[in-house]
């Protein structure tokens, strides 16, 4: 579960978040829409503990601002995965998940890339050779790895081509059903409306509104959502 | 841990240009290394050849007046520690060869400097050269961003979010280079065990330990600096910029301004106010070829008195060889009051330079560099002080047959035989032990450590907070 609760967070006087509510329960995809600057990143690093907000609190799972020893139960999916360029994505993989104490076999680690959609014939390649959208998959193979209760993902179908973008809001429903609790922050409309339960329109750092997805098409929630970035 | 330090050093031997530098400087290490030991023999060898002539020419020498002698003389070479090869420091310039004679304290001669057209401010291509600094330079170009490069491309969140703290991250980095620098040192060390077993006693074998362990503990402040400035700065350009100023200002500026400082604070005498100073107290004794003078005229009635005789010429001995030993035993108190004097104030430039060690830890470095390899100040002084005791030895010697070998006073072509000049040991300059003189280098140690737990904990303290990366 994720809960914040009027969250205020002011850099050098310019307010990046402005009483933010939010919650997120066990089983729903939330999707976090907004523009650059509406305070998507600032949301995700407050979660993650890089940021300790002004005021106002945030529950994750059930304790408040405590994250150090619930990094096990988090996995996090960056806009841009920057890999370690001289690792192959086997062996990036494999290093992310030994530094978060996991150990896993060889094959495993293969069959976890391939499910993230890598073709196998890249998992053995230096990642300084990959694109953005296989380093992105090797990231959402990372986050995966861990088989976290939340997940909060910034932007993470950025460079997945279509059918990879459909993959990840699959696996994501999947993991959704098994009971997790998952945070997606995104500008891509159409891919938020495919993925997520309930979705929030951030702009200047205010909640402005939240819509079921299943009451809207996604034509309806991009007028929605350009109607209030105009407003 | 672990996983981070194996995944640094992958990192390390999959770039070419750290694979092409390491190897670079490894095989240079080893090639300077290589050279300074044949030279070091070279030099040890041409120096024995050069001792053994002079014995040879003191052996067969004819029957001679012993007072002449004294002023044929003899000579003390400076036998130069195998560890010369690593770190030769004030060897070049000081000399190795004393001439011991009658009458006078001589200077050292036959430093490598005054024979070489070649003048550098950094001296002769040894290890310690390497070591000091082209190493460290290397250490900081792969450690300055090696923090910043994680944080700017979004990696350090990653690794954070998996578990690792940010502590274990930067020491990890710390440890990953420091132990590349180990590596070179290691490789130095290995080519003077393995070129120079046979002449390796206990002594040798604990000062190059010292060196090691010395040169260790400066490149790891060297890289917790690097990456402690990187993770204050966060940028890669701010952070190798600063390095690289203070790299300059402990290397090049401060040992000179500390230099000449502790030549402020405890000046030395110029060379000619010392000699005419010295000459000054030396004219007040007892001249031994000046008949009249009051010392010498109280030494003769107290010697008559004495043998209980009422003319020198009735003396069973030779006065002049007593007149000559007290003339000696005046310069010596001359030369004691004046060098003591000397050497305190060498001494005391030399607390100084050490003190500076808690500004710049450079200093320290070089102090055990020079006194753990025996070729600093203080090993200097110890030859001079065992030439100048041999020397003492040896007039007295040569004064003692004259007066009491069998001539008599006025006997002027008295000779010693062959077999008396025979008699007379050679000086053998013993090396001191490093554990006679560790005494000296206690506080270069502590200063070190002190500058390796005060970086540890800004470190430390640096890398506390995950916050706002």
């Amino acid at each position: 579960m994720i809960k914040l609760k009027n969250i205020h967070k002011s850099f050098n006087q310019n307010k990046a978040l402005d009483n933010l509510c939010l919650e997120v329960n066990p089983g729903e995809i939330y999707g976090l829409l907004g523009a650059n600057g509406a305070g998507k990143s600032t949301t995700m690093n407050l979660l993650l503990g890089f940021l300790q907000p002004d005021s106002g609190s945030i529950e994750v799972f059930d304790s408040q601002n405590n994250l150090n020893n619930k990094k096990d139960k988090i996995g996090y999916i960056p806009e841009n995965v920057n890999l370690y360029p001289y690792l192959s994505g086997i062996e990036n993989l494999d290093y992310f998940c030994k530094i978060a104490g996991l150990k896993y076999k060889n094959e495993e680690l293969k069959e976890l890339l391939s499910e993230c959609g890598l073709e196998s014939d890249a998992h053995n390649k230096v990642t300084s050779d990959y694109s953005k959208g296989m380093r992105q998959k090797v990231g959402i193979a990372i986050a995966l790895a861990k088989d976290a209760s939340i997940y909060l993902l910034d932007e993470p179908a950025s460079g997945l081509d279509p059918l990879a973008s459909n993959e990840l809001s699959e696996m994501l429903k999947k993991l959704a059903s098994k009971g997790a609790t998952i945070l997606m922050a995104s500008h891509d409309i159409f891919r938020v409306r495919e993925t997520c339960n309930k979705i929030g329109i951030l702009k200047k750092g205010k909640l402005v509104n939240e819509i079921l997805s299943k009451d809207v098409s996604s034509n309806q929630l991009e007028e929605i959502y350009i109607n209030f970035m105009k407003n | 841990m672990i996983n981070i330090l194996v995944n640094e050093w992958k990192g390390f031997f999959r770039n070419k240009l750290f694979v092409f530098l390491s190897l670079f400087f490894l095989i240079s290490l080893c090639v300077v290394t290589f050279f300074g030991i044949i030279q070091n023999e070279k030099q040890l060898e041409e120096q024995k050849i050069a001792q053994e002539h002079i014995r040879l020419q003191w052996d067969q020498m004819e029957p001679s007046n012993p007072h002449s002698a004294a002023h044929f003389g003899s000579y003390a070479f400076k036998s130069t520690s195998i560890l010369n090869s690593i770190d030769e420091g004030i060897n070049a310039v000081t000399g190795n060869v004393l001439r011991l004679e009658g009458h006078k304290q001589n200077d050292v001669v036959f430093s490598e400097a005054s024979q070489s057209l070649l003048i550098s401010k950094f001296g002769k291509l040894k290890p310690a050269l390497i070591f000091q600094f082209i190493i460290p330079l290397f250490l900081i170009f792969f450690s300055f961003n090696s923090y910043t490069s994680e944080r700017s491309n979004g990696r350090l969140k990653l690794l954070l979010i998996q578990g690792a703290s940010l502590r274990q991250i930067v020491f990890s980095k710390v440890f990953s280079i420091w132990v590349i620098g180990i590596v070179l040192l290691l490789a130095s060390i290995i080519v003077q065990f393995v070129f120079n077993s046979t002449e390796l006693s206990s002594d040798t074998f604990l000062r190059l330990i010292l060196l090691l362990f010395t040169y260790a503990i400066y490149f790891f402040i060297i890289v917790t600096l690097t990456v402690l400035l990187s993770v204050i700065f966060k940028n890669s350009t701010a952070a190798l910029s600063v390095t690289i100023l203070i790299w300059v200002i402990w290397t090049i500026f401060l040992p000179s301004i500390i230099g000449k400082t502790a030549e402020e604070i405890s000046p030395l005498p110029t060379r000619i106010d010392f000699k005419e100073s010295m000459a000054s107290d030396r004219s007040k004794g007892i001249d031994g070829h000046n008949p009249r003078g009051d010392r010498r005229q109280a030494l003769e009635k107290a010697t008559l008195e004495k043998y209980n005789v009422e003319k020198l010429k009735d003396l069973p001995i030779n006065f002049s060889g007593i007149l000559m030993q007290e003339d000696e035993e005046y310069g010596n108190k001359v030369w004691d009051k004046h060098f003591g004097s000397l050497y305190d104030q060498l001494k005391s430039q030399k607390n100084i330079y050490q003190i500076s060690g808690f500004v710049n830890p450079f200093i320290s470095l070089q102090n055990l560099s020079m006194g753990t390899s025996g070729t600093d100040m203080y090993h200097h002084l110890d030859f001079l002080s065992q030439a100048e005791k041999y020397r003492r030895v040896f007039i007295k010697s040569l004064n003692d047959e004259y007066a009491f070998g069998g001539s008599k006073t006025g006997q002027r072509g008295w000779k010693a035989s062959n077999e008396f000049f025979r008699s007379v040991k050679e000086f053998q300059y013993q090396n001191p032990t490093f554990s006679s003189f560790y005494s000296k280098y206690i506080i270069d140690f502590l200063i070190l450590l002190f500058w390796v737990s005060m970086l540890v904990i800004f470190l430390s303290f640096s890398s506390r907070k995950t916050l706002d990366i």
